[in-house]
């Protein structure tokens, strides 16, 4: 924003819009105006000279006495030569009116004009039409259309002076709008800039009016914050997969080098190889852990979704762990719902979710209690709750649990390598579920739930 | 004796298949490329063929489809550091008869083939009997119903289906994943102590005080359901 470029105001989309709009309305106005500028002309012209003919059919139908006596009076009345009705003689003398010769005329009956200079002094147009009458005397019917010509000169100057008003305004317009789109693409090129330089946590500015643009910033800063939350969590997974696989990584080189410098009898050998394998396979549980859910945010697993009934998942996940939870004293509950509760999703990824829930759970849960599992269906909602009578997950820690490599402080000691739960909200996630943590009292209620598939 | 093509560009892992195998009974030929793989697939029989999926020269997708376009039916066993379900799919719709992600254990991978060979030998003579046994053990597979000797044993669905998976592979070792493949309709996802546990309870069924062990287990991560 610091280079303020007027030049390139005549690029913006604002000001050529305007341009357009400018030119658009300037044309409609020179046909609006132009038409009635062109009415009235014509109609006040025709008004006149439908009066002039009247004129003549009434100086026509009288006797020639009578028409010289009422023209004479006529003159003497019309002292301001309004409406100078002239009476001539064959030979072109004056016998009655006001204009002092016979104004020279192509040819008889048909309106003209003509300047009339008057005897007291000035000029003035004058609209004509020349009649021969019966008596041999020729009748000039006039009248004065100075006023009708001023309303001419007076219409076409407001044309003049509105358009030239209008091309000012118009202009003036366009270029607050080139300028007004300018500053804005400028505010959104100058936020665009801070993100790609790295500043991620930047939004494109919104005016709040909902305009075109404020709806493609709005998406834009949707992407975002997707982003944003994609790069964080790729770094905080960087970080805590150089933690997590450094520790058995050390324990591992630790192990070996020690049996590379004392001399071991055969028993210990094959303990030292026993707990270095250990190691590197457990190294290798989390890469493919970590793998797999890279593979489920890949969303191009949507379109393997079939309808799933979650009971079904709940049953075989129940039916899988049930020795397990036994091995503890621990009952696994399943309450069904009693219609079939279908979602759009992969019969695999919901399994392998509920199995970490399930997991969780009688790992968590204290010997001789009871896990219960339980599939809900209402109001084309559909959930698959699990519920343990463990310690819970504190409220500080419920976001960050779905975290990758995240362990609790109380789960630090238990087997795992903390991606079970990131597991189950990528397959939340992908399956477009709601994915929540609340308190049983004592205990952990963990929530999936979504929107049922319309049948 | 069991003949086996192994095709990996991997010297180093080359070596350790071939000496794995051949530990276990078998004897192998190497081909560390696509080309010279197709070549010998080709050219001379083998029992089966153990087939990297990614290699030079020639894919291993392409080896596969080169080998069946030429009428070849030789059971193959597709190895892959690509996990993902959708290699796996991959592979076996290219006429891979099973897949296996690297790393993988060798008792996996050995188990896998006697699997692979087992199914080829079972295919020629139709099953005759309606009854699996194994020692004293008989399995009715149209009554569903199971019995040791005079001794009756009740058990649930999925525990026979698990009991009948290891019957039909008696005497051959099955690992934990190609028991969870078989038994559950779902992939394998590590989670070999479930698998344990459900193997503990159907032992405790079918092992009571004073019979002699039939189900048993061997280090690493399989199987075998043997008369001792």
């Amino acid at each position: 924003m610091s280079s303020v470029r007027l030049s390139e105001i005549p690029r913006t989309s604002g000001f050529r819009t305007g341009l357009l709009f400018l030119l658009l309305f300037g044309a409609s106005f020179l046909g609006l105006f132009g038409y009635t500028y062109w009415k009235t002309a014509i109609y006040l012209k025709q008004e006149v000279d439908a009066n002039l003919h009247r004129q003549i059919d009434s100086r026509s139908a009288q006797s020639p006495e009578v028409r010289l006596q009422e023209m004479t009076r006529h003159a003497e009345q019309d002292r301001e030569g309004r409406v100078p009705h002239t009476l001539f003689a064959p030979d072109g003398k004056v016998l009655a009116g006001a204009l002092q010769a016979m104004p020279a005329a192509p040819a008889l009956d048909k309106p003209d004009e003509f300047r009339w200079d008057k005897p007291t002094g000035g000029h003035r147009p004058i609209r004509f039409i020349k009649h021969a009458l019966s008596d041999g005397n020729i009748l000039v019917v006039a009248q004065d259309v100075y006023d009708i010509h001023e309303f001419d000169e007076l219409l076409v100057q407001a044309l003049a002076s509105g358009g030239a008003l209008l091309l000012l305004v118009g202009l003036f317009g366009a270029v607050w709008l080139g300028n007004a789109t300018r500053l804005r693409l400028n505010s959104l090129s100058a936020a665009i800039k801070r993100i790609v330089e790295g500043d991620l946590s930047r939004r494109l500015p919104i005016k709040g009016s909902l305009d075109d643009i404020d709806r493609i910033a709005t998406v834009v800063n949707g992407m975002l914050d997707e982003l944003e939350r994609l790069m964080s969590e790729v770094k905080g997974v960087c970080d805590d997969i150089a933690h997590d696989l450094r520790t058995p990584l050390t324990r591992l080189i630790a192990g070996l080098e020690r049996a590379q410098r004392r001399g071991l009898d055969e028993r210990e050998h094959a303990q030292v190889i026993d707990s270095a394998m250990a190691d590197a396979k457990g190294l290798l549980s989390t890469f493919r852990a970590l793998l797999r859910i890279s593979e489920i945010e890949d969303s191009v697993r949507r379109s393997h979704f079939a309808p799933v009934d979650l009971n079904r998942i709940g049953e075989d996940a129940v039916e899988f762990f049930e020795p397990l939870a036994e091995e503890r004293g621990i009952r696994v509950r399943l309450i069904g719902s009693q219609e079939a509760a279908v979602i759009s999703g992969d019969p695999q990824l919901l399994f392998d979710a509920t199995c970490n829930l399930l997991d969780n759970a009688i790992k968590f849960s204290p010997d001789q209690s009871v896990i219960t599992v339980e599939v809900v269906r209402a109001n084309k909602t559909v959930a698959l709750i699990v519920t343990d009578e463990g310690p819970g997950i504190p409220e500080a820690e419920r976001e960050a649990v779905f975290r990758r490599l995240y362990r609790s402080e109380s789960s630090r000691h238990t087997v795992g390598n903390g991606l079970g739960l990131s597991m189950v909200a990528a397959v939340a996630r992908l399956h477009e579920l709601a994915l929540e943590v609340s308190d049983a009292n004592p205990g952990c209620i963990i929530t999936i739930k979504g929107r049922e598939l319309a049948h | 004796m069991t003949h086996v093509l192994v095709v990996e560009d991997d010297m180093a892992t080359a070596r350790e298949i071939e000496a794995a195998l051949q530990d276990h009974g078998f004897e192998v030929t190497l081909a560390h490329d696509g080309r010279e793989g197709i070549l010998k697939a080709i050219s001379s029989p083998f029992d089966l063929i153990v087939l990297d999926r990614m290699l030079p020269q020639v894919d291993g997708l392409g080896v596969l489809t080169a080998i069946r376009a030429a009428g070849n039916a030789t059971p193959v066993l597709v190895l892959s550091a690509l996990g993902t379900l959708d290699e796996r799919v991959r592979g076996l719709q290219a006429g891979g008869d099973d897949y296996l992600t690297k790393p993988f254990e060798f008792i996996e991978l050995t188990a896998r083939l006697d699997a692979l060979i087992r199914r080829g030998q079972v295919q020629r003579p139709v099953q005759q009997s309606n009854e699996l046994k194994v020692g004293d053990l008989v399995i009715d597979q149209v009554r569903r119903t199971v019995q040791r000797g005079e001794r009756k044993i009740t058990l649930l669905p999925r525990e026979y289906a698990l009991l009948h998976y290891l019957a039909e592979h008696a005497d051959q070792v099955v690992t934990r994943t190609m028991l969870f493949e078989a038994v559950w309709d779902y992939a394998y996802d590590e989670r070999t102590n479930v698998i344990e546990v459900h193997i503990g309870r159907l032992r405790k069924k079918l092992e009571s005080d004073g019979e002699s062990a039939l189900l048993h287990t061997i280090r690493g991560s399989g199987y075998v359901l043997r008369a001792s």
